[in-house]
């Protein structure tokens, strides 16, 4: 039987994670509650979706989601037991380009980085597939021209 | 600070004095794709060592440049500010450096001043380059001339962490650069140190040249 992820999303009361899926034979839309045990305010997000992702009654349903998705929601369960509001849990995910991320702690930056892998992941090309070169070369010296507007206000130097 | 240049206790940086040993160095804002970047030119090959409290990893490699085998070293560490008080021994007998980017964020890119300031305050002349990762989210960045690189007079490249655009191409001509340096080196701050040294053997030689500058005990002074 095999399962193709639809949505995935959290319930904070009891805290779980939440799936629609559709079963691939019979074309089924189901929803799958996942109660998070052992979860605390405390907890690494991290390590959670981790548990998750390989849990052996749910990986099997959790194989299109992925763990930077599972440890996303995790986050936003753990908000909320510290009293955060969702607001400000997505708030944290966002990505503002003129935010400098030189500032933020560890945990802020890793939510930075979590909206980013998402095209990351998006644009990889893995070892294993079959057009991957290791050595990409691509020459850009023919096409550049325009003048880049970043180079403008000049008063710093550059 | 300054004093502290080289001694962080895990690790021993004379071995960058001997003849096969390179030390190349990465800066760059946070989430700029430093250590993205390294991972993808290592593959499988990284067996990275991480030293948390100074948010240091090192990356080793090999690589044989001309007919020479050469030991890397690739210092990565965290853009974070907080991070930032290691930077003297991060420094400390680099030969090569790689500054980065990301295209997508204005601001990494107006940091690269005061990165560049703050290598070549410590390391003056060794070659180091520009790198504007991320490429793979917009390619119509590459279309755009950007001037840093340039006005320092120092190699650019477009690249791409995620589908491995340049990278190789980047790393490759970077080690070749570091080695080079390190067969050739004309660091200012070098040359400085040796003169001091030229100086403090003339000055034993002869008992007269205390008096000029240095305050030496001396008992005639009483
Ligand atoms: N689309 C895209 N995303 C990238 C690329 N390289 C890195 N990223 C994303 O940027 C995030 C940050 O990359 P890191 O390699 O952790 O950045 P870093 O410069 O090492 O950051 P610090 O160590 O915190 O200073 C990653 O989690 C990726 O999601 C790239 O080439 N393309
Ligand atoms: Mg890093």
């Amino acid at each position: 039987m095999s399962f193709e992820a639809k949505r995935c999303g959290v319930q904070f009361s009891p805290p779980s994670i939440v799936l629609i899926y559709q079963q691939k034979e019979t074309k089924d839309v189901r929803k799958r509650i996942i109660p998070v045990r052992n979860f605390s305010k405390y907890s690494d997000c991290s390590m959670a979706a981790e548990g998750l992702k390989n849990h052996p009654r749910h990986k099997d349903y959790l194989e299109g989601v992925s763990q930077s998705q599972l440890e996303k929601l995790h986050i936003i369960l753990r908000d909320h037991m510290q009293g955060l509001s969702l607001e400000h849990s997505l708030a944290s995910f966002r990505l503002d380009p003129d935010e400098d991320l030189n500032q933020l702690d560890d945990d802020k930056l890793a939510r930075k980085k979590g909206k980013m892998d998402e095209l990351f992941e998006k644009n990889r090309k893995h070892k294993d597939d079959p057009d991957f070169v290791y050595d990409l070369e691509m020459d850009f010296t023919k096409t550049t021209q325009e003048k880049c507007s970043w180079d403008e206000e000049s008063d710093d130097g550059f | 600070m300054a004093g502290d240049a080289g001694s962080i206790p895990e690790l021993d940086q004379k071995k960058y004095d001997s003849g096969e040993q390179v030390k190349i160095i990465c800066l760059g804002d946070s989430a700029v794709g430093k250590s993205k970047l390294m991972e993808r030119f290592l593959m499988d090959e990284y067996r990275p060592q991480q030293l948390s409290t100074y948010a240091l990893t090192l990356y080793k490699h090999t690589a044989t440049v001309g007919n020479k085998t050469v030991a890397i070293d690739f210092w990565d560490t965290a853009g974070q500010e907080r991070f930032q008080s290691m930077h003297p021994s991060y420094y400390h007998k680099a030969h090569a450096c790689i500054m980065v980017f990301d295209v997508q964020r204005k601001i990494t890119y107006k940091n690269l001043a005061n990165w560049y300031k703050e290598l070549r305050e410590f390391r003056p002349e060794i070659p180091c380059c520009v790198v504007a990762n991320k490429i793979d989210a917009d390619l119509k960045v590459t279309q755009r001339s950007f001037n840093f690189g340039k006005k320092q007079g120092i190699p650019f490249y477009f690249v791409s962490a995620a589908d491995g655009t340049n990278v190789v191409k980047m790393f490759r001509e970077m080690i070749t650069r570091a080695v080079e340096y390190k067969q050739n080196p004309s660091d200012f701050m070098d040359e400085v140190l040796q003169e001091l040294e030229n100086f403090d053997l003339e000055e034993k030689e002869d008992p007269e040249a205390d008096e000029v500058g240095l305050k030496t005990e001396s008992p005639e002074l009483e």
